[in-house]
């Protein structure tokens, strides 16, 4: 969409209509889901968490050319220190996630809603504190020693979690209870999601139009020119992390909430499931691209819970399957692909030879 | 631009979605009464998880074929939709949520495991569905004061329990201090695991034996030597682990391999890992809980007594049933009964019926306590001797002596 800055064949007005009409048809259906298919109501919910999932990851991997497989490592955090913010003013934490059992802690409204949106803020700020320290250590790796060196985190943060006994340690930790209404609880839920997917959405956008996206992308073409040009490379770097972890914070602590049972590495530090399904969802869509990462998660849930429904036991191959063809047929996400072959639509003309060709991807 | 392309997604996304529920089946439709299930046909839990549906399929084959069940006086038959959990939490929360919202089913079945059925129970809680379960053992189930949940299965804390207590026998018929006994504990860092350990710490505190060992082990458990390492330096008199079937493998080659000697060596999910025919006389001597034998003296009309139900169910899927597979059917069994003594489907008035339950079955007798847990039935502990499983606690139904100490390896 950013596209329309430097879209010099179309009129600024005509492109503007047509992104309108877009953003409209997206509200009104994400409005409008859960209350035509109520049944579906959570399955909606879990795809705008994977839009937050995929667009949060494309800030590193897509736009700044760093490959993180630890992003997951602040949906976790933010899961955790939502709960517990939910949970320890009212009770002991320490018994409410004994071994022993849990107890019913029995939320007032108030309390619930309260605890549920401080939680997330201060998810979303311990998330970005953890990154700050994390990203100051490590952004200074590039390419695959930075790959791999997330890969770990992710997997230590799991291993620390389930020895923890605070916050139940292997046992787990269970979110309390709804006080409301089920639908009530499913809607209200599904409305946090979608919010916080077109948040991100809007935030980044607006992020990637200014002097960050640029310095970012500069980051990703050539890091060294970048820095001999005087960008403070690591700290650009450092902040589109923090970034990224405030808006995963945000996503994990309610995604704690509609699961109702944290598991310290199958649900919350889940790398092989939702640490590897961002880093999938954004190539599948074409990573580097605003709405790259928005239709690759799309696809992603829907073929996924598609596989999950008629090919039981075999769902996980079908699903490798696809990432083969996709990888094997669209090397550059779904977006990279249209781009490539109708140029013009992305508001570029392919003058004499090949004058644009150098320009770089955005 | 894309403009055009993402409703059309959207559009896709949400017709295939329609599609798909448009599958969906009620409740009790016609003559069917339909029960859903989440269960573990891949991942870390797949072995267990096969022998639940097995389990479940065979309870509702055998009632189908005895004529089905008759509710207020029409007859009905079972059908099972299954889904598959991955052995995730995540996963499992939200197949329950597809299968009462999505597939309009009233009465659900539990997962495997612990951990997926702690994932579930808010679930069904939530929508005020029964469940019945005979998978989840971890005592914070019950704790939460849970409405819906039954379970048919003693719970965790009891599994070893009973090693402990032999163990403190045996020290005093030799003259020794049940004080003087040290124990090593090895367990997965899972809500069942960690719940099994709680039970038999308490258990070795009343004797005052020592604790020189713990340690957790991580969940895709595939060595445990570091542990068996310290074990061999140490010396415990007792060593107990327990991790699901990979663990019950791991400890059992491992042990082999490491020629590690320890007077008393007890498990959980021998018969469910198979050790016997996986490692032979290996496993001999191993102690091993389990929550129902087939030489046990329990019966029911259905299936007969638990040595018929051992023998229909081999003859069925080729291997002689764990209590997996047993306390699966059970669940089944249960629901059934329910459904006749309340003599309606209304959630409310089977989740009545269910908590009033007290029947005799095959695998136990059933009653459930106020949190939803059977304490009619007790834990059994079986010892491996000459390649079978041989109940040597409780005295009740111990067909043999427990062959105490284990012969260290360089006497086999």
């Amino acid at each position: 969409m950013t596209a329309a800055a430097k879209s010099p064949a179309k009129s600024p007005a005509k492109s503007s209509a047509k992104t309108l009409a877009t953003y409209a048809v997206i509200a009104g259906a994400g409005l409008l889901g859960p209350l035509v298919l109520p049944a579906f109501t959570t399955q909606f919910a879990f795809l705008w968490v994977m839009v937050t999932f995929a667009l949060t990851w494309d800030v590193l991997g897509g736009q700044m050319g760093y490959n993180s497989f630890g992003n997951v490592v602040y949906f976790g955090i933010g899961m955790y220190v939502c709960a517990v913010v939910q949970v320890a003013p009212f009770t002991d934490l320490a018994e409410y996630n004994s071994a022993y059992g849990t107890q019913d802690i029995g939320l007032t409204s108030l309390q619930y809603y309260a605890g549920l949106g401080a939680g997330c803020l201060v998810a979303a700020l311990v998330a970005v504190v953890v990154a700050f320290v994390l990203g100051s250590g490590i952004l200074g790796l590039r390419g695959h020693y930075f790959a791999i060196c997330t890969l770990g985190l992710g997997i230590a943060a799991g291993e620390i979690a389930a020895g923890i006994d605070i916050i139940g340690a292997g046992s787990g930790m269970v979110t309390p209870l709804y006080p409301g209404e089920i639908g009530t609880r499913n809607r209200f839920f599904y409305y946090l999601c979608f919010a916080l997917a077109v948040v991100t959405f809007l935030a980044l956008r607006r992020l990637y139009a200014g002097r960050f996206g640029l310095a970012i992308n500069a980051i990703r073409d050539d890091e060294d020119k970048a820095e001999a040009m005087g960008l403070h490379t690591t700290r650009y770097k450092t902040i589109a992390w923090c970034i990224a972890a405030f808006f995963l914070a945000i996503s994990g602590g309610l995604v704690g909430n509609i699961v109702g049972f944290i598991d310290p590495t199958d649900v919350a530090f889940a790398g092989a499931t939702f640490g590897v399904w961002m880093v999938l969802m954004a190539i599948l869509g074409g990573k580097g691209t605003m709405w790259g990462p928005v239709l690759g998660a799309a696809i992603f849930h829907v073929t996924q819970e598609l596989f999950w429904i008629y090919l039981l036991g075999w769902q996980r191959v079908a699903l490798g399957v696809l990432i083969v063809l996709i990888v094997v047929f669209f090397p550059q996400g779904i977006i990279g692909w249209l781009r490539e072959r109708y140029p013009h639509r992305f508001g570029r003309r392919i003058e004499a030879a090949s004058g644009e060709a150098e320009e770089p991807a955005q | 631009m894309l403009g055009k392309l993402k409703p059309l997604a959207l559009a896709a996304a949400a017709a295939s979605l329609c599609l798909a529920g448009g599958a969906a089946s009620a409740k009790v439709e016609g003559d069917t009464i339909v029960l859903g299930a989440a269960v573990s046909v891949t991942g870390k839990y797949s072995t267990n998880g096969k022998h639940t549906m097995n389990g479940y399929n065979l309870a509702i084959e055998t009632i189908n074929a005895a004529g089905g069940v008759e509710v207020a006086g029409k007859t009905y038959k079972l059908e099972i939709v299954y889904y598959d959990d991955e052995s995730t939490p995540a996963r499992g929360a939200q197949l329950a949520e597809r299968l009462i919202s999505q597939d309009g089913i009233k009465f659900l079945l539990g997962p495997y495991s612990s951990g997926l059925t702690k994932a579930i129970a808010p679930v069904t809680e939530k929508y005020g569905i029964p469940m019945v379960e005979g998978n989840g053992a971890s005592r914070s189930l019950f704790t939460q004061g849970y409405k819906y949940l039954f379970a048919v299965l003693s719970t965790s804390e009891q599994y070893l329990a009973g090693a402990i207590s032999l163990a403190a026998e045996k020290a005093i018929a030799e003259g020794r201090k049940p004080q003087d006994l040290t124990v090593a504990l090895a367990f997965e860092n899972d809500p069942f695991s960690q719940d099994v350990r709680a039970g038999v710490i308490d258990d070795a505190s009343t004797y005052g034996i020592r604790v020189v060992i713990d340690d957790k082990l991580p969940k895709e458990l595939n060595d445990m030597s570091a542990t068996l390492t310290k074990v061999k330096a140490v010396k415990p008199d007792i060593l107990v682990v327990s991790g699901h079937s990979k663990g019950a493998a791991t400890a059992i080659k491992q042990i082999a391999d490491m020629k590690v000697d320890v007077p008393i060596l007890a498990l959980t999910h021998c018969e469910a890992a198979d050790v016997i025919g996986k490692f032979g006389a290996k496993a001999d001597y191993t102690l091993c809980a389990t929550q129902w034998a087939e030489t046990m003296s329990y019966s029911d009309d259905l299936f007969g007594s638990a040595a018929d139900y051992a023998k229909t169910f081999e003859a069925k899927f080729g291997y002689v049933p764990p209590y997996q597979a047993a306390e699966s059917s059970a669940s089944v069994q249960t629901f059934v009964d329910a459904f006749q003594r309340a003599g309606s489907f209304e959630t409310d008035a089977v989740r009545d019926a269910l908590a009033a339950t007290d029947m005799e079955t095959f695998y136990g007798n059933i009653k459930f306590d106020e949190s939803g847990k059977n304490i009619a039935k007790p834990m059994a502990l079986r010892q491996v001797q000459n390649g079978s499983l041989v109940v040597v606690a409780p005295t009740k139904w111990a067909a043999a002596e427990m062959i105490y100490p284990r012969p260290k390896w360089s006497d086999r």
